[in-house]
């Protein structure tokens, strides 16, 4: 009997950690909600969500000017992310030979875990030297160096998960283009990029949650002002992203002041972006599971 | 005839493809190599328009193609031979955005563009543009990507060892800084650092570890199973100044400004991490195993205990070990909750065990500090070092964890 007891108990003890996650998750979304509600309530979700001005000291707060600019820099981020990663990702699973792929993959993982804040650091001292430097900006700190920043930390995650994909195509596809006269260009572009194609689309959803969601290496990069850019498309300016205007204010607001909420009421906003991004990113997983039975 | 000077074209579209890719970069004077890649632009047009016309791929079908780009190195080549496009040339804040584009831009961006096309036809040529030449052209493309892009990233790897190097010292490891980092160490940002991410691990370990074990083993409803991996993803994407904030508004009003907030928090954030390498560790069990144990007679939980979880362990041991780096890693979640740029020591009770309640130092805080105090203090060698310190904290973890990983790969097999 007590054996009984003691499997019994063990096994309560497991599912109470197996619903831990969707615990925190509700904890989460409740204290978010509960501290930004005041915001919600007495400057009215339009005004507040869409309004075009931020001047936390008049106590105007609209957050029309961050979401444009985190738009821009989340897009211009993720061209730059492609751009570089996926012909990575292409080099390793397609051209290169077994020992640089023995050596590559794992330091490319490895890359993976840079830590944001030196990243930062780097792009203080480097990136935004340089383009004061070689375009005559007013400072260096711009919506351009922060995505090309975010373009370049993410490389080694979107290069991973698609070389993961890339590389579970079976080689029955591959082999049965080839046999038909193709080349290795043809056959990569016409047979293994289309069915690796599922996967490539869940890791850029993936990178898209992660890009909006980094922190540290914004903030410090981006100028942090929140304003409109002056012309829409100016990239050279500077900006204020979800995360670098939470993390650049929050240390200087008094605790229950407006400022205070308004700056939960924008990280509500951002929880609920990046959890539409990750639940498309896990169905997306999830069909493809289905559909293909694996990659 | 028309392969070897296509070569040549070649060579020479490579070299100013590289010495206009460094000058982009490293932005140098000019003055000596304008003259140098004007001949070598017009040396290789020339070459691949002759090799053209004696080629065999000399048809109508291919003609607009090269026609049109060496129209555009002649323009390119014009605009710089003419003088156009002189020394002191400026593009004034077009459009109205806020930046100049100089002559000391411009000039390798147009050369870069124009090796570019050179290196196009010159292989097309040389291909007759069978789709043999598509082939060759396009995966040295992926190749030359592949090659930039390490470069970048061993590039900032490079850096940071190069510059910081200089700074690590023993005295540098062991003793806290001194006014705002200008002089003395690191030694409460370590401290403070190895303490909160072993706080981290004590709380995430066995709540992630037993979750995975709950979904592998135990869990008979489909559904639950479902959205407790919903939860888990959703939780995994959850950016880290979110978990700031949360800890902010819940953990702060009970435990204030302290070691335990942080670590609670890093804890939280490392779950998803630690169920899902867990599941993957638990997955590669194979059944046999299992069935075994219990046909002798085993519970479950005597099963997954000394059947599974050993069999599983360096799978599991890998998932710890990249949460350790990750909680290393963290700072938004923490600037709000747990640090302090304090050069107090962590303070002990029993000289054993910290005292939770304290606001410690950490590296990443203490790196974002220096950051701040970069233009008005001279800090920035100390920066340089604090960052090889993280990095090779968080690194070195990452490495064992691959370590491990393929250690125990090659050497079990089922």
């Amino acid at each position: 009997m007590p054996r009984k007891y003691s499997e019994f108990s063990v096994e309560a003890l497991l599912f109470i950690s197996a619903i831990a996650s969707i615990l925190i998750m509700i904890l989460i979304f409740y204290f978010l909600i509960h501290e930004s509600l005041p915001a919600f309530s007495q400057l009215g979700i339009v005004s507040l969500v869409f309004g075009s001005k931020w001047h936390p000291s008049g106590d105007i707060y609209g957050m029309m000017p961050i979401i444009a600019t985190s738009i821009i820099i989340t897009l211009l981020a993720l061209f730059i992310n492609i751009l570089i990663g996926l012909p990575l990702a292409i080099y390793l699973a397609e051209l290169a030979g077994p020992r640089s792929q023995a050596v590559l993959k794992p330091s490319i993982e490895l890359l993976a875990g840079v830590p944001s804040i030196v990243y930062g650091f780097l792009g203080v001292i480097i990136l935004v030297t340089y383009l004061q430097d070689s375009f005559d900006l007013l400072t260096g700190r711009s919506i351009l160096a922060g995505s090309m920043l975010l373009g370049v930390m993410f490389i080694p995650r979107l290069t991973t998960i698609c070389e993961d994909s890339l590389r579970a195509v079976p080689g029955e596809f591959k082999e049965g283009s080839l046999a038909l006269g193709a080349n290795r260009w043809q056959t990569l572009r016409n047979v293994t990029i289309p069915a690796a194609s599922s996967g490539i689309t869940a890791a850029i959803l993936l990178n898209i949650g992660s890009i909006i969601g980094e922190t540290m290496a914004v903030l410090l990069v981006v100028g942090n002002v929140a304003r409109m850019a002056s012309p829409m498309y100016d990239i050279f300016d500077q900006g204020a992203s979800f995360t670098s205007i939470i993390a650049g204010e929050m240390g200087e607001v008094a605790r229950g002041s407006m400022h205070y909420h308004v700056l939960f009421a924008v990280g509500f906003v951002l929880l609920i972006v990046v959890t539409i991004f990750s639940l498309i990113a896990d169905y997306a997983r999830i069909r493809i599971k289905r559909k293909f039975g694996g990659y | 005839m028309t392969r070897p000077s296509l070569l040549g074209s070649l060579a020479i579209s490579a070299f100013l493809f590289v010495s206009s890719l460094g000058c982009l970069i490293i932005q140098p004077d000019l003055e000596r190599l304008a003259p140098l890649w004007q001949a070598s632009l017009f040396a290789s047009m020339l070459l691949i328009v002759a090799s053209y016309s004696f080629s065999k791929a000399a048809s109508l079908k291919t003609v607009p193609f090269l026609a049109l780009d060496t129209l555009l190195c002649s323009a390119i080549l014009y605009l710089a031979y003419s003088g156009i496009l002189h020394e002191g040339f400026v593009i004034r804040r077009p459009l109205g955005v806020g930046a100049s584009f100089d002559y000391s831009f411009i000039l390798p961006l147009l050369i870069f563009f124009a090796s570019l096309l050179c290196i196009k036809d010159a292989i097309n040529i040389l291909y007759d543009y069978r789709a043999k030449g598509r082939e060759v052209l396009v995966f040295l493309a992926v190749r030359l990507s592949a090659v930039l892009s390490l470069l970048l990233l061993g590039g900032i790897l490079f850096i940071i060892v190069y510059k910081g190097i200089g700074v690590i010292s023993w005295d540098f490891l062991t003793t806290p800084h001194r006014r705002l980092g200008q002089a003395g160490g690191i030694s409460t940002a370590i401290l403070g650092s190895l303490w909160m991410v072993l706080g981290a691990m004590v709380i995430s370990s066995p709540l992630g570890i037993g979750a995975a074990i709950y979904l592998n083993e135990y869990s008979k409803s489909q559904r639950l199973n479902r959205i407790i991996t919903i939860a888990v993803s959703c939780l995994n994407g959850v950016p880290s100044v979110v978990f700031g904030l949360f800890g902010l508004a819940f953990l702060v009003s009970y435990l204030g400004v302290s070691l335990l907030s942080g670590s609670i928090i890093l804890g939280l954030i490392n779950i998803p991490t630690i169920i899902l390498t867990c599941q993957e560790a638990l997955k590669s069990v194979p059944n046999s195993l299992r069935e075994g144990s219990l046909a002798l007679g085993a519970t479950k939980w005597q099963t997954i205990r000394k059947v599974v979880l050993p069999s599983a362990a360096p799978g599991i041991l890998t998932g710890v070990i990249i949460g350790v780096a990750k909680a290393s890693g963290e700072t938004a979640p923490i600037m709000w909750t747990a640090v302090t740029f304090t050069a107090t020591p962590v303070q002990m009770i029993y000289g054993v065990i910290p005292n939770v309640f304290q606001p410690v130092n950490n590296l990443d805080y203490h790196l974002l500090n220096l950051i701040y105090f970069l233009g008005a203090w001279d800090v920035e060698a100390r920066a340089w070092g604090t960052a090889l310190v993280l990095i090779a904290l968080v690194l070195g973890t990452n490495m064992l964890a691959i370590v491990v990983r393929n250690h125990y790969r090659k050497k079990i097999s089922w």
